[in-house]
């Protein structure tokens, strides 16, 4: 069964998760402080993480960036504030996504965990070379020259999700329902600042990136591709 | 001229320094033509009374000699009167010695010598007619002043004294002693002219002075106006220097206490409003997850209504809704703070206008129906690339959208849109229950209803025209509204079509084309 592991400090709410995730057939690891967060994923590896932002204890930034440095582990931050800076910040420390408080729906939060667990584009196998990167489907892996690059799986299915189509420009918000699963347009800040994790990682020049490639206005595509 | 004027009006030191020159000149003038006028009086006086005092003894002694010569020949007599005539002048000092002028008067027997003579070729014309009247009929001294008149043109002023004397066996003759008054005007022309030079010296001083103190008292005052520009232009540390014990010291030390007092409001006022914005901000954000929690719980609830009994499940959906409603409210009051504590930024992209405009429109498609009425937007292109911040335009045209779809009274709404290079603009006109003079002033106010009476339709917050509004300007735009009672309203939104430039334009005009008159 699916472990999510909850790290908030308002117990009702935390509860009252752990409540919608269970109806939805999904096991809950709840902890309450934010340096108590590590310690339970390390005891109990989850396959997902909901992390609350202000954490008593440890900053929720913080934690997503201890959890980040030894996990790929889908990480979705809870935030109270919609600004730009906190939503950055999270984002920027490695979170796959983020969720504003009051969440819109209650089928929205959990069709949100169910696109971040389920198992990338079971359709594609084999190889696919871009550039000079190839990606290993039935791995789940990139590699240059050999050299395995680690991606957290939303980094992995934004990189397919361009190169299976490579040449097709996708706008922002296609990214944003074919790789976060929104059925509306939210923010689009959250596809920029992946982009820019992702070029972080794989290309050689992320100044100049060759693989990702920004169409300006509309949004992006991927580039250079060689069998 | 023009802008001597301006200056005059500008600066103090000019207008006292022009005032004060204006002012002593006149004093300056009016005592110097005194002086003068004394002077030359006094000069005059002297010379009369030498002049008569000479010519006196002159006559006198004529008088005496001419007597003593009574039994003398013609030529005796001639002799004396040479003498007399050489004595009493300078001979060829001609315009600055005496003359002398023996004229015959009437009552001589004519056969007798005529001993008329005058010094130096004077013209006995030079003596007027009344004058010799009148020395003829008294029998004093008496004086006049005249010109004398050389042979030749020469002209000289002069003071004439002239009694009657008796030359034997000839009769009675005029004699005159003539006094150049060459050297005395000389005189009066120097006192004048040099009174009217220490005039203008004195004068130029006085400006000197007065322009040298007016700069003394304009500087401080100058600096205090400095002083306080810079004050009420926003840097509330300036303080004027006092360094001094006087007047202007005082307007100093004055100004500094009032700008303190001011500064001290001002920031008392500041810190009020911002303790009060994030206390707001800080309310909102706390709510927000005991409202997820709410949220969550009604939705568990909701999805179970079925097994409900029909109370318990109206209530699940009454509690949904006014969660909803809650978190919009919240939402709006939190942009609102935003706002007030002017933290809210422009996240401009490039996006198509016009698929926004259509996304709104099919959101709100449904509601539209609901409400008995439909949005018609036809606009010229399907393309309308404009950078802006997505949200908040698209937060104004939902805003603008449900406000016409809640006033529409079952009438179409018409949705325009128009841009050029610079700007672009969208309309929203509706044509339903419209809006008063009065409330048009208010209707971007913060939950100001136009009609107390109604309620609140479809849970709106009250914000979301003003909310509305200020999206708006964030983007240097405008957003302006018309409205007439029972003719609808036309709400057009402008703004740059570049985040950063100004609207330059209004592309749409408030007053809507299809008015009925």
């Amino acid at each position: 069964m699916t472990l999510v592991l909850v790290v908030d400090d308002d117990q009702d709410l935390a509860e009252m998760l752990g409540i919608v995730l269970n109806g939805a057939g999904i096991d809950v690891d709840l902890v309450g402080r934010g340096d108590e967060a590590l310690e339970a994923f390390r005891n109990n590896p989850p396959d997902l993480v909901l992390l609350d932002v202000m954490l008593p204890g440890l900053d929720g930034i913080e934690v997503c960036k201890q959890i980040r440095a030894e996990s790929m582990v889908p990480i979705v931050m809870l935030s109270a504030k919609g600004d730009t800076h906190d939503v950055v910040r999270g984002l920027e420390a490695g979170a796959d996504d983020y969720m504003v408080k009051p969440f819109r729906h209650q089928t929205e939060l959990v069709a949100r965990i169910r696109t971040r667990l389920r198992k990338t584009n079971t359709d594609i196998t084999g190889l696919l070379k871009i550039s000079d990167l190839s990606i290993d489907f039935n791995a789940h892996e990139v590699s240059r020259a050999g050299k395995v690059i680690t991606l957290t799986r939303l980094e992995f299915d934004l990189l397919v999700a361009l190169a299976r189509e490579p040449g097709r420009v996708f706008s922002r918000d296609a990214l944003l329902g074919e790789v976060w699963g929104y059925r509306h347009s939210t923010d689009t800040r959250l596809v920029n600042v992946h982009v820019q994790r992702l070029r972080a990682k794989i290309e050689q020049d992320p100044e100049h990136p060759e693989i990702v490639l920004t169409v300006r206005g509309v949004g992006y595509k991927a580039g250079n591709q060689s069998k | 001229m023009g802008l001597m004027s301006n200056r005059l009006r500008t600066s103090l030191a000019l207008r006292v320094l022009l005032s004060t020159i204006v002012l002593s000149s006149a004093v300056i003038w009016l005592s110097g033509s005194i002086l003068n006028s004394r002077v030359a009086a006094g000069v005059k006086q002297v010379n009369l009374d030498s002049a008569v005092n000479e010519a006196r003894s002159t006559i006198v002694g004529a008088r005496y000699r001419l007597i003593l010569a009574k039994s003398g020949s013609p030529k005796k007599i001639d002799e004396l009167i040479g003498e007399i005539v050489s004595s009493a002048t300078t001979i060829g000092a001609r315009a600055s010695g005496r003359e002398l002028v023996l004229l015959r008067g009437p009552l001589v027997n004519p056969v007798e010598k005529d001993f008329t003579t005058t010094s130096n070729l004077v013209d006995p014309k030079s003596l007027p007619d009344e004058f010799r009247e009148k020395v003829r009929s008294t029998s004093e001294l008496n004086w006049s002043y005249i010109t004398i008149k050389y042979a030749g043109s020469l002209q000289v002023p002069a003071i004439a004294v002239g009694d009657m004397v008796s030359i034997p066996r000839s009769g009675k003759y005029e004699m005159y002693l003539l006094f150049p008054l060459t050297n005395q005007n000389k005189t009066l022309n120097l006192i004048s002219r040099s009174i009217i030079l220490v005039d203008v010296a004195l004068i130029f001083l006085i400006g000197l002075i007065t322009w040298l103190v007016a700069r003394q008292v304009v500087r401080p005052v100058r600096e205090a106006a400095r002083v306080a520009e810079q004050f009420t232009s926003g840097d509330l540390n300036q303080r004027m220097q006092v360094t001094r014990k006087d007047e202007i010291a005082t307007l100093g030390v004055s100004f500094n206490e009032m700008a303190a007092s001011i500064q001290q409001q001002i920031m008392r006022l500041e810190n009020l409003s911002r303790v009060q914005q994030r206390f707001v901000s800080d309310v909102s954000h706390e709510l927000r997850t005991p409202l997820t929690t709410l949220r969550m719980a009604s939705e568990v609830i909701h999805s179970s209504r079925s097994s409900f009994d029909p109370q318990i499940a109206r209530s699940a959906e009454l509690l949904i809704g006014n969660i909803d409603r809650f978190e919009r409210l919240l939402e709006d009051l939190l942009e609102v703070s935003r706002f007030d504590a002017e933290v809210a930024v422009l996240e401009p992209v490039d996006f198509n206008l016009i698929s926004l405009i259509n996304g709104c429109i099919d959101d709100l498609e449904l509601v539209a129906k609901e409400n008995g009425t439909q949005i018609i937007f036809n606009p010229y292109s399907e393309n309308l690339s404009i950078n802006a911040d997505a949200r908040r335009v698209e937060r104004i045209l939902r805003n603008l959208l449900n406000n016409a779809i809640d006033h529409a009274d079952s009438k179409p709404i018409n949705v325009q849109v128009e841009y050029n290079d610079n700007d672009v603009a969208v309309a929203v006109r509706d044509h339903g229950i419209g809006i008063d003079e009065s409330s048009l002033l208010r209707i971007f106010d913060r939950f100001w209803r136009a009609d107390p009476s109604r309620s609140r339709i479809r849970g709106g917050t009250g914000l979301g025209l003003s909310i509305a509004l200020e999206d708006a300007r964030l983007h240097e735009g405008e957003l302006e509204v018309w409205g007439r009672p029972n003719q609808g309203a036309h709400f057009v939104l402008t703004l740059p079509r570049v985040a950063g430039n100004h609207i330059e334009s209004r592309l749409i005009r408030l007053e809507p084309k299809d008015l009925k008159i």
